[in-house]
């Protein structure tokens, strides 16, 4: 447990001094702030529920994940610094737990930012509270999901831009899995479940679905698997 | 303490190392040596863990690389050939990263990474980046971060590659002075550091382990055959007749190489050749050009010169002439104290006595070249002029230590047939 916070300590001290997720941070919140006003102040008359703005969160995360990770484990074989992490006493689990853990800690950064939003609207009206946690809840658990598959797309090159590329693609299938089967109804019952936004609509009415809830922490599971996997693999080649 | 036995890791193409097989003792200095691509960096990478073997078995203190793994990579310290720094980072929490990473006790860790930061000469650099240090100390701070948690063996790969020969002189002195605590690993190809720091060679081509041994014992073991080179003062012939006869008598056969003349014959030839010239210089121009101090300098020698000559006889001349030779007997019968005690009574006082063994460069040419004739015949073709022109090479790029055995290198390289042969 040392060597994971000790990893993921690390991660979180390279990802405040690299400027590309200052980049990503700022992109985020200039965007979001942008379709924030759009949603909240042009749109008459004004609505006072989070969910308005929730959806074009979840799209700028679409955006913003790949920037996030791409770094995380191509950057080390890049620098030659996986031969100190592989050769230490932590596991590759440990090594690849940590970082996971530093892009989770970088997921809640955006989530609180994000709050300014519903404190704003908090300030014309009632907003419910309920829908607003569960909402965030269902955030960052698409969030964290989405990060472990940037993670993996991580660690199948030495160049961030290909990590960062090959992450978009992937969460782009998974983002698209059911508006792009939706004409096949059979194929549609088969990857309508692999959807990654349709999951979030229970959450944001303020239910929370097992399923759900389970399909996000399993593909989290799933590809945080693989990445250990990719790596523990190129040891034995 | 290290075990490695019957290791084989195989690439595509038949690339690779290939049923590596020895064993360290602890305190011991082991220089890894081998050409490019040989399966040095290989190797190590399979002792330290990093890679897997395909074949074979790597034990520190009885405790598999592979199958222990946490265990034994605690007790190993691994400096890649990059060192492996974060840029971003500063020194100081770099250290306490990898302090952390490698299970130094909490309370331990702050003492470790100062310890680390005055022993490697990294004072006052410590909230620097790592990103505007020199190679040097880059270099210093990646063998930090390998003795940090006090590892018992050390891996170190070409620590001193890349540096300039002052760094490399420290960097060394480091090794050296870890080599006292730790067992040290570390390859190279500079053969004057193995010479200088290793109490211990492996030779490793094209993935195998082709040599084993001490670095001064290497070049004896290699070949069957005693050599002495000599300096002796003497008239040429009278060396020659003496020391041959000696020789034949012995078994020994014996080669001059090369008579020195004189120093005070030399420059007395050169000053009448001088004042030979000057005088036919006046005589062209008889007047005009005879006030210049120069001349009136050379017209004094010129005075003096007769007694000059009157006072460098044949007999000072003679004395002071010297004679190289090179005696090589078969076997490895030391024949030196015969040989100082028969040119004493001789009165043949010798001024230089040096044992000649294989060097390092040649037995590592040997190992490494392809065909065995084209590495003997590399051996044998040795040209004494080279060898004081490639040690000026060698000092200018950068290894000014250098040991007994490694002292007078050969020039492999020279091939032409001009170079004196050796039986």
């Amino acid at each position: 447990m040392n060597r994971i916070l000790a990893i993921s300590g690390k991660e979180l001290r390279l990802y405040f001094l690299t400027p590309t997720s200052y980049f990503a941070f700022a992109i985020y919140i200039l965007m979001s702030s942008f379709m924030f006003y759009v949603d909240f102040v042009t749109y008459q008359p004004s609505i006072i529920d989070y969910r308005l703005i929730l959806s074009d969160m979840l799209f700028m995360l679409l955006i913003v994940v790949p920037i996030l990770t791409m770094r995380l484990i191509s950057e080390e074989f890049r620098q030659g610094t996986d031969e100190l992490l592989l050769t230490s006493p932590a596991s590759v689990t440990e090594v690849v737990l940590g970082k996971y853990l530093a892009s989770l800690g970088v997921l809640l950064m955006l989530l609180v930012c994000n709050l300014v939003y519903p404190a704003i609207m908090s300030l014309f009206g009632n907003l419910n509270m309920l829908t607003l946690w569960l909402s965030l809840l269902g955030v960052f658990l698409m969030g964290a999901s989405m990060m472990a598959i940037g993670l993996f797309a991580s660690a199948l090159s030495q160049h961030q831009m290909v990590s960062a590329v090959a992450g978009f693609v992937l969460l782009l299938l998974f983002w698209l899995a059911g508006s792009m089967t939706s004409q096949n109804e059979t194929l549609s019952a088969w990857i309508q479940p692999f959807s990654l936004p349709d999951r979030i609509s229970n959450l944001t009415k303020g239910v929370i679905n097992g399923p759900d809830v389970i399909f996000y922490v399993s593909l989290a599971v799933l590809f945080v698997v693989l990445s250990i996997q990719v790596i523990e693999r190129k040891r034995w080649r | 303490m290290l075990e490695v036995k019957q290791v084989s890791k195989r690439y595509d193409g038949g690339r690779g190392v290939h049923g590596i097989d020895f064993s360290m003792q602890r305190g011991e200095i082991v220089g890894f040596l081998g050409p490019n691509g040989a399966g040095k960096t290989t190797t190590m990478r399979m002792i330290t863990g990093y890679l897997y073997p395909t074949e074979g078995m790597i034990t520190v203190d009885g405790l598999s690389v592979h199958e222990e793994a946490r265990k034994a990579r605690s007790r190993i310290g691994y400096l890649p050939e990059t060192p492996p720094l974060y840029p971003d980072l500063t020194v100081e929490s770099y250290l306490k990263f990898v302090a952390k990473l490698r299970g130094v006790p909490a309370r331990e860790q702050k003492m470790r990474t100062a310890e680390m930061v005055s022993r490697l000469g990294l004072t006052g650099r410590e909230k620097q980046s790592v990103r505007h240090l020199s190679k040097g100390y880059k270099q210093r701070l990646g063998l930090a971060q390998a003795i940090i948690h006090k590892p018992d063996l050390l891996v170190l790969d070409e620590p001193t590659s890349g540096l300039d020969p002052s760094q490399i002189i420290e960097i060394r002195g480091l090794i050296r002075e870890l080599g006292e605590n730790h067992t040290v690993l570390l390859s190279t190809h500079i053969l004057q550091e193995v010479g200088a720091l290793c109490d211990r060679v492996l030779i490793i081509n094209r993935g195998e382990l082709v040599m084993d041994g001490a670095p001064d014992e290497i070049g004896a073991r290699m070949e069957n055959r005693f050599a002495v080179s000599l300096e002796v003062r003497g008239e040429r012939e009278r060396v020659e007749s003496a020391l041959g006869e000696w020789a034949e008598a012995k078994g020994i056969s014996a080669e001059i190489r090369e008579g020195t003349k004189p120093q005070v014959a030399d420059e007395s030839a050169a000053k009448s050749a001088e004042n030979l010239r000057d005088s036919g210089q006046a005589a062209v121009l008889p007047d005009a050009l005879r006030e210049t101090s120069a001349e009136a300098a050379a017209e004094d020698t010129d005075g003096a010169s007769p007694a000059r000559r009157a006072a460098s006889p044949e007999a000072s001349a003679h004395a002071h002439e010297s004679v190289r030779a090179l005696l090589t007997a078969p076997g490895q019968e030391d024949f030196r104290i015969e040989l100082f005690r028969f040119l004493a009574a001789a009165d043949l006082p010798i001024l230089e006595l040096h044992k000649e063994n294989l060097t390092l460069e040649d037995v590592f040419l040997k190992l490494t070249e392809d065909g065995g004739a084209s590495a003997e015949e590399a051996r044998s073709v040795r040209k004494p002029s080279a060898s004081s022109r490639e040690r000026a090479e060698e000092e200018d790029a950068g290894s000014p230590i250098s040991e007994p055995s490694v002292s007078e290198p050969a020039d492999p390289a020279q091939k032409s047939p001009t170079g004196g042969e050796r039986p």
